[in-house]
């Protein structure tokens, strides 16, 4: 095959990416690894959707103290399918981050125009408090009573009716990830879109790019010859995919500076009837402390998924299942400042020979991601623990539930104590003006390369501390426009035409 | 309606990477066992990921689910109710 661009990966950068380029006029291969999901064929129980909607049915895993799950997304959408679609804007304060720390030229009016035309493709609003369901409804009066500054989260939905299962699938599909929005208007341009591809190799030839090799589904292979390629494998894969086609590996940072912001939840048993299934599980949100790093969100699910995280056993898990519908569940996020790292024993397993590779690579496929907590991050989850305790009882929960085990209080509380959850792995392709220190340059370009580039949440070089989904969207819509020589134009909905009245 | 998948997580064990498949299934093995959970009590955090397993497995129930006030398959009628009269994807 033959384009102009060949984009890797359909999901908050890839799929934006995509669009815009082909929408632009280019020609356009946009390669995903997983599958087209059909919305009839989501059930709204955890454990099949797992099955389906994630990569490795979610089990993907951090190594280190202590051990966090790192779900990731798979197929037409990426993460962008099974996350709670909450979006923010890139805070000012990390942007100014980028640009001292990381030398990152990145013009304010263009990323705003950049962001504008995100959300209105992507269809952002603020919940409304119909929505919100009764889980908000605790938060918000505890917040209220504490005087903490809060709020009601923006999210890419229309239509949305609470169904209250966004990690499992949308079965309205009011939730606008990208395989239902980027990637039909891709295909709508031209684009030639191709599931069941998995990506093999970015090959070069004098120190510009030359092609992709891929594996399809039927057991074929696949070579696209390209002007340009896009990477946009997420955070955990883009740097195996490079490590094992020879690219980025000049600055020693691929695969470092992960950051993934920890999270944890806590539960409280109220007296009013909650019903934390009905309504948006993460609709409302307490940034109170997050200028320390800490962020309350709103999470919830069916029963099966309470059951799960709920951090009780025994006879008193099986009573507060048995109050379920009082259960109020919310969430508390760290802006990390560990550092984890990727590496991919799977890239490696290629040099080995015959049966000793396709072990090691079967053995290995899931990669290894390296994380431990550090001091900093452990005192922000004691603080936020006792946080969130106090929001509970601010909002007269009977009993709270705090994911520590038994008798074991916030402040002291040890990494191995915590149960935490990770949803926003960034970094691990980081940009950074000095070739010596990231992986690509401020325009998302590899360094040392031509023609590869990267826009995913690899290339985000710090933690943002707020879900980065519109950031990823943002940055490949940036990129885009700068492949295409062209200005981001402003909003993409038409202004109404208006009658002026003509003077009498 | 669909068909009742024999073990609920019969589908989320065959879909993890084999090295988390059969360390799940066998600590399933163990757990699922009255003497298996006693000897479990020693790994705090094995025993955690057993006892949140089988908990999710136990409450995917339709019936406990929906006794419990959340009726997978009417939310996914309505769902697909919704999508088709819109003309949603």
């Amino acid at each position: 095959m033959e384009c102009d661009v060949c984009v890797i990966g359909a999901g908050a950068g890839g799929a934006v990416v995509a669009a815009e380029l082909a929408e632009g006029g280019a020609s356009v291969v946009l390669l995903e690894q997983g599958p087209h999901h059909d919305a009839d064929s989501f059930t709204a129980r955890p454990p099949q959707m797992l099955a389906s909607l994630y990569r490795d049915a979610g089990q993907t895993i951090t190594l280190g103290n202590p051990p966090i799950l790192l779900p990731l997304g798979s197929g037409l959408g990426g993460t962008t399918l099974v996350n709670s679609g909450t979006c923010f804007r890139t805070p000012p304060a990390v942007l100014d981050a980028w640009r001292q720390q990381f030398g990152l030229q990145v013009d304010e009016q263009e990323l705003d125009r950049c962001f504008t035309r995100v959300e209105e493709a992507i269809s952002v609003a603020e919940v409304t408090p119909e929505l919100a369901g009764g889980n908000a409804a605790v938060a918000r009066r505890g917040a209220q009573r504490l005087g903490w500054s809060h709020g009601y989260l923006r999210r890419n939905a229309k239509g949305c009716v609470g169904s209250g299962v966004c990690a499992f699938g949308c079965p309205t599909s009011a939730k606008q990830h990208t395989g239902i929005t980027y990637v039909p208007r891709a295909k709508a341009a031209g684009a030639q879109v191709l599931t069941g591809a998995c990506v093999q190799r970015i090959a070069t030839r004098g120190g510009r790019f030359s092609h992709v090799e891929a594996h399809l589904a039927d057991g074929g292979a696949l070579a696209v010859q390209a002007d340009h390629a896009v990477i946009a494998a997420g955070t955990i894969h883009t740097p195996g995919l490079l490590a094992s086609s020879g690219l980025g590996l000049a600055s020693g940072q691929l695969g470092r500076n992960l950051s993934i912001h920890p999270a944890t939840a806590g539960f409280a048993l109220m007296d009013e009837r909650v019903d934390m299934g009905r309504g948006v599980p993460q609709s409302f949100y307490v940034d109170e402390f997050a200028a320390q790093g800490i962020i309350f969100e709103g999470v919830a699910g069916p029963p099966s998924y309470a059951a799960m995280s709920l951090p009780l056993s025994g006879a008193k898990h099986a009573q507060a299942m048995a109050r379920y519908p009082y259960l109020a569940q919310f969430g508390l996020m760290v802006s990390d400042s560990s550092r984890g790292s990727v590496h991919a024993p799977a890239a490696a397993a290629r040099l080995l020979p015959g049966a000793a590779g396709r072990l090691v690579s079967r053995l290995g496929q899931a990669l290894v991601i390296r994380y431990d907590l550090d001091d900093a991050d452990l005192a922000r989850f004691r603080s936020g623990l006792q946080r969130l305790q106090e929001l509970f009882h601010a909002a007269g929960a009977r009993e709270v539930y705090l994911p520590l085990p038994e008798g074991v209080a916030p402040a002291s509380a040890r990494r191995s104590d915590l149960r935490l959850m990770a949803f926003h792995p960034l970094g691990t392709a980081r940009a950074h003006s000095r070739a010596g220190e990231g992986v690509v340059d401020s325009n998302l370009a590899l360094h040392g390369v031509q023609g590869v580039h990267v826009a995913d949440g690899s290339v985000v070089p710090s933690s943002l501390g707020v879900n980065p989904q519109l950031t990823i969207m943002a940055l490949a819509s940036r990129l885009a426009f700068h492949l295409l020589g062209a200005p981001v134009p402003g909003s993409r909905v038409e202004p109404e035409h208006v009658d002026i009245p003509c003077p009498s | 309606m669909d068909a009742e998948p024999a073990r609920p997580l019969q589908s989320f064990l065959a879909a993890a990477p084999l090295p988390q498949r059969l360390g799940l299934r066998l600590l399933l093995a163990i757990g699922r066992r009255p003497r298996g959970t006693a000897f479990l009590t020693a790994m705090p955090a094995l025993s955690q990921v057993v006892r949140s397993l089988l908990a999710m497995e136990r409450y995917d129930e339709p019936g406990l689910s929906a006794a419990l006030g959340f009726d997978a398959q009417q939310v996914v009628a309505r769902g697909r109710a919704l999508r088709r009269a819109e003309g949603r994807p």
